[in-house]
């Protein structure tokens, strides 16, 4: 996309025209952390800019607006994870078996899946009045579900899974997983992770006619 | 002389409703207990009097929209012929939001709150438990009547439902192109039509806008 210029003489595993960009990431990871623990309103721009070993001005450089610093740290944070969910390594799985591992991917059940939860919360408040914010949302959604839906497509091709319209089933998903990652979230006593999975997992399995439950690791 | 608890009565309910559509318009942050006294034709100090923090006043103010809007929602079940209609009936008004203001926005604030303050966090399990009481009321109502599956767990449908239509009200609230709160209505009830083992359809008179 962007044309890259020669590279200039320096040590070979940072050539210069990376370094802007390496600058950035350490910034979009300090982000992620700090987003998370404090909220976008309360983040405090110079600790982001100090755990990233930059100047607060670098920072307002990359990121005009608080809102523009929190949409990227959440694509950041979702492109992160998001590596590790595409990449279903691994034995040869049925699409019941892949469908449960992406459940477990979407919802708060490792540490940088709950930090990217928390942006997720805090990008929906903030979209609700920063209409800006809206696109971002709607982008990472329409990725995720056409993530799920291609794997109930298959799914329904490879005779696996009932007849249904992937994209319906997907979106179904999807909400019924923020519903449940909230009440995971927030720590409501009654709402443990395993349960969500398993309400998540069934519901699937309903829908696409593979029993009782899907086939969690 | 004034007598105080008469005050109590007029006075914080109205600073409640003042908090919500203060809260509602700017967010929890940019809300200032001074906005919320001007808009509540009262002043700080009394506000003050009555609630420690923006926090509780957040609170009180979703606690509030909540406990109307299920009493509204109450009388407008009664009127309902059996659970499969009840059932559809609080769906559909539920897409079209809880409280006064139509969407999920004072729930995010609760949401995000809930992180940071114990007693917000404490508050929305609360609210959560109330509806997915009434949801299950309903179902075991269908159940009785061989209306609805006996295999199907009152309090799982409940649970599923609730999030599920948290879920979509996120989008909705969000303005997401495919997500109109019709759309949000078929889906519950496809779920719960699953779940139950026979068929919801939206009511035919259409009482929720596009």
């Amino acid at each position: 996309m962007s044309a890259q210029p020669s590279p200039l003489p320096g040590p070979p595993e940072r050539p210069a025209a990376e370094r802007p960009a390496r600058a950035r990431q350490r910034i979009l990871a300090a982000a992620v952390e700090r987003i998370a623990g404090d909220g976008i309103d309360e983040v405090r721009i110079a600790r982001i800019a100090t755990d990233a070993g930059v100047s607060s001005a670098l920072v307002h450089y990359h990121f005009a607006t608080r809102e523009a610093l929190l949409a990227e740290a959440l694509e950041y944070s979702y492109g992160a994870v998001g590596d590790a969910r595409t990449n279903v390594e691994g034995p040869a799985r049925s699409h019941a078996q892949r469908l449960a591992q992406m459940v477990d991917q979407c919802l708060p059940t490792r540490p940088e899946l709950e930090r990217d939860w928390i942006l997720w919360v805090e990008l929906w408040l903030r979209a609700v009045r920063h209409p800006e914010l809206r696109p971002v949302a709607e982008e990472l959604y329409a990725r995720m579900r056409d993530w799920f839906a291609a794997e109930i497509r298959a799914g329904v091709a490879a005779g696996e899974f009932a007849r249904c319209d992937p994209d319906e089933v997907a979106d179904r998903a999807l909400a019924l997983i923020d519903g449940f990652g909230i009440r995971t979230l927030i720590g409501d006593g009654a709402m443990p992770l395993e349960r969500a999975r398993r309400s998540v997992g069934a519901a699937l399995a309903r829908e696409l006619d593979v029993g009782e439950q899907l086939p969690f690791e | 002389m004034s007598p105080r608890p008469r005050l109590d009565h007029l006075r914080k309910p109205q600073i409640v409703a003042a908090a919500a559509e203060v809260i509602y318009e700017r967010g929890l942050l940019d809300t200032r207990i001074g906005d919320i006294a001007e808009r509540a034709g009262t002043s700080s100090a009394t506000i003050l009097y009555y609630f420690e923090s923006k926090d509780r006043l957040l609170e009180e103010a979703v606690d509030r929209a909540d406990r109307e809007w299920y009493a509204r929602l109450s009388e407008r079940l009664a009127g309902c012929a059996n659970a499969a209609e009840k059932l559809i009936r609080l769906v559909e008004e539920t897409s079209r939001g809880q409280g006064q203001f139509g969407d999920w926005t004072l729930w995010m604030e609760i949401w995000v709150r809930a992180r940071r303050d114990p007693v917000v966090r404490a508050c929305y399990p609360r609210l959560d438990r109330r509806q997915r009481a009434l949801i299950a009321e309903i179902v075991r109502e269908g159940q009785r009547a061989g209306e609805f599956s006996r295999a199907a767990d009152a309090d799982d449908v409940a649970l599923d439902l609730s999030a599920l239509m948290d879920g979509l009200g996120i989008q909705v609230t969000l303005g997401q192109p495919d997500v109109s709160r019709r759309r949000m209505v078929r889906r519950c009830l496809t779920m719960a039509s699953l779940a139950l083992g026979c068929e919801l359809e939206r009511s035919r008179a259409p009482r929720v806008p596009a």
